[in-house]
């Protein structure tokens, strides 16, 4: 496997309940890339993207993130413990729908957490690490506040700072925007375009489609757990291929 | 005989101890609950001038130990020259004691009652005393039942203090079987038992309560 | 009342304090242990630890002290008066801690947990760094509250002869024939004792409310 994937989906299928949400799903993500998942509410599109941490433990296929296999050790064919799928998830990164920061925690706090408690990094390195961050997302005048004096724009830019924290090699982006008031939007998904200009490899599930449009290197449609569709973003939103695409953004405008 | 033959014998003992407990139990919690609910009706209106001493009574009674008031009651007020029997003293202080307790309560849940549905009473012409008997009361009542049944809980469980001021209830029952018989293990069993029946009856009861209550409609106010 | 009888109120008032200090602590951690051991469901300690706490919850803590100082010793076990308050105190208060413990784990936030699972947690880093923090400011007041309970409840051990802050009431009035005034002193110092308390637990829900938002 190259160098250059970061995260590769192999045959991905899972069900809840006996009904099916992801079937035999192919995804590569280059090293650098921004790939955007669409799809209509339903269509398994977080579920994919909580497999590729394995928040979901999918029922067949497989899931390497730079190279490692996750949830299942190659070697052996078994289960992986708890403590050996902490370390290949510390590989990922990701920012919820929800607007989870740990309340307990200054906003300082919330970033340094991982690094000191799972990658043992030093108090003193990980401040310092935490602090570039949170100037790169606009946050650093407010390192020592608590996340209930926070807006929803400002929690969710301290979560992406959390979530780079780990050095990832791949940030998952679960709706970022989807609790927000329409007003606060705006902020995050500046933030992110950022990091894409960047270079960061992220995977986008999103409702926002101009920024989907803007952000993307590729663009994944999925419907009813199949993804039916993937284009450059030109291509998908100027002359989508299936009709059901068509449909689903006309329905977005 | 075997220890639990000696405590079958002994059964009238324990009956009487039980029965006395029930009726300790029911007529002072009758009373607490209706001084709660009068604590309830004039805290909610006209005089300003009992609010304060209303407060300091509830407060009061919330950070003092039961068996205290019970002390006060039974060896305190002979100094006033009030003489009650241990009987009286224990029943006097356990209503005075848990009315405050269910005053507090009522009054926790009349702070969320929404305050349109009074403005409605005293648009339709009812009188304080007539909406709060037939509109409010019956509300907070149904809307504060579990925290009600668990005061009552407490309330069970605080009569075994009496047994500190003489009065012969279950408790006693067993002390005196296993001070008689030398059985402590055997009595205070079937005494437990006894305490674990009722709360167990208890609840089961207010959760009946409660199936009635949705049925009629109390719980989407 | 002589400076004689103060010192023995306030000798009482000790009893009372560092016996039901000891319960507490006992109490707050095993409640903890019973609550997270029954977060494991094992078929049988599960039904044991439920019929502890609904037999705990239900029992007088009058009863379950004279229970205790009886029975045992008809097992050859023998005891001080005070172990066998203590342990009757924490055997009670443990039920109530362990259900407030419980509730706490019950509401934890399925989403701020899976936060800290995709950061590379283990589930006990997690447990330890994440979910107990919060889980203690979450259950302060409600263990707060359960110890002014316990406080009020104490009183209970002077029925094995235990001179506590209610007994010692007694011993005052059997020298002074009068017995109010040391009852009144008393009530004095358990609203005190307890009004500390309520003070501590107004201060801790607010802490806990801020950390809900």
């Amino acid at each position: 496997m190259s160098e250059q994937v970061a995260v590769s989906i192999r045959r991905l299928s899972k069900s809840f309940d006996g009904t099916e949400v992801l079937r035999d799903v192919d995804l590569e993500v280059n090293s650098g890339e921004v790939v955007t998942i669409l799809g209509s509410s339903g269509s398994g599109k977080s579920t994919l993207l909580r497999c590729i941490n394995w928040l979901e433990v999918p029922d067949r296929g497989s899931i390497h993130i730079g190279g490692i296999r996750i949830g299942i050790d190659e070697a052996s064919g078994r289960s992986m413990s708890m403590r050996e799928l902490a370390k290949v998830r510390a590989r990922t990164g990701m920012v919820f729908q929800s607007l989870n920061l740990w309340p307990h925690l200054s906003v300082l706090h919330n970033v340094t957490e991982s690094p000191i408690h799972v990658l043992g990094k030093s108090r003193r390195e990980a401040e310092e690490l935490a602090m570039e961050l949170l100037e790169k997302v606009g946050m650093a005048h407010k390192k020592d506040s608590y996340p209930y004096t926070l807006s929803g724009g400002q929690k969710q830019r301290v979560a992406i700072a959390r979530a780079l924290a780990m050095q990832p090699q791949v940030m998952l982006f679960d709706e970022p925007t989807s609790a927000l008031d329409p007003e606060l939007v705006g902020e995050v998904l500046t933030v992110i375009k950022d990091l894409s200009a960047e270079g960061y490899t992220m995977v986008i599930v999103t409702h926002e489609m101009d920024f989907a449009r803007a952000v993307s290197d590729q663009v994944v449609f999925l419907d009813k757990g199949i993804i039916i569709e993937r284009a450059v973003p030109e291509t998908f939103f100027t002359r989508p291929a299936t009709e059901r695409v068509q449909r689903f953004l006309e329905r977005q405008n | 005989m075997t220890n639990w033959e000696i405590i079958w014998e002994a059964r009238g003992l324990f009956l009487q101890g039980f029965l006395n407990t029930l009726v300790i139990f029911a007529l002072s919690t009758a009373a607490a609950f209706l001084i709660g609910c009068g604590v309830l009706y004039l805290l909610e209106g006209s005089r300003p001038r009992l609010r304060v001493p209303l407060r300091i009574y509830i407060d009061v009674m919330r950070m003092l130990p039961f068996l205290i008031l019970a002390y006060l009651l039974y060896y305190g007020l002979p100094t006033f020259g009030i003489r009650l029997d241990a009987w009286w003293a224990g029943v006097g202080a356990l209503a005075a004691y848990h009315g405050a307790y269910f005053a507090e309560i009522l009054r926790g849940s009349r702070v969320s009652l929404p305050p349109g549905q009074v403005e409605a009473a005293y648009a339709h012409g009812f009188t304080t005393s007539r909406m709060f008997l037939r509109l409010i009361l019956p509300q907070l009542v149904m809307q504060s039942r579990p925290l009600l049944g668990n005061q009552l809980v407490i309330a069970l469980k605080d009569t075994a203090f009496l047994v500190i001021i003489t009065v012969n209830e279950l408790t006693w029952a067993a002390n005196s079987v296993s001070a008689t018989y030398f059985i402590p293990t055997e009595a205070f069993v079937v005494v437990i038992g006894c305490y674990w029946l009722v709360s167990i009856v208890m609840e089961v009861a207010i959760k009946q309560a409660g199936r009635f209550g949705t049925k009629r409609g109390f719980d989407n106010v | 009342m002589d400076a004689n009888a103060w010192s023995m109120l306030l000798e009482g008032a000790w009893t009372t304090l560092w016996i039901s200090a000891v319960s507490i602590a006992i109490g707050v951690t095993a409640g903890l242990a019973i609550a997270l051991i029954r977060l494991a469901r094992l078929p049988v300690i599960e039904q044991l630890l439920v019929t502890y706490i609904s037999l705990a919850r239900a029992t007088p803590l009058v009863t379950l002290t004279l229970f205790i100082f009886l029975t045992l010793p008809t097992f050859g076990i023998n005891m001080d008066r005070s172990v066998a308050g203590i342990m009757a105190l924490t055997l009670n208060t443990t039920a109530f801690n362990a259900e407030i413990w419980r509730a706490a784990f019950q509401n934890f936030s399925r989403d701020q947990r899976e936060a800290a699972l995709a950061c590379g947690m283990t589930p006990t880093v997690c447990f330890r760094r994440i979910m107990l923090p919060q889980m203690v400011i979450t259950s302060l007041p409600g263990l707060v509250n359960e110890m002014s309970f316990l406080i009020k409840g104490s009183p209970a051990i002077a029925v094995i002869g235990i001179v506590d802050l209610t007994r010692v009431t007694n011993r005052i009035s059997a020298v002074t024939y009068e017995p109010l005034p040391p009852i009144l002193a008393a009530a004095a110092l358990y609203m005190a004792i307890i009004g500390c308390l309520v003070w501590t637990q107004r201060i801790a829900e607010r802490k806990a409310n801020r950390l809900a938002m």
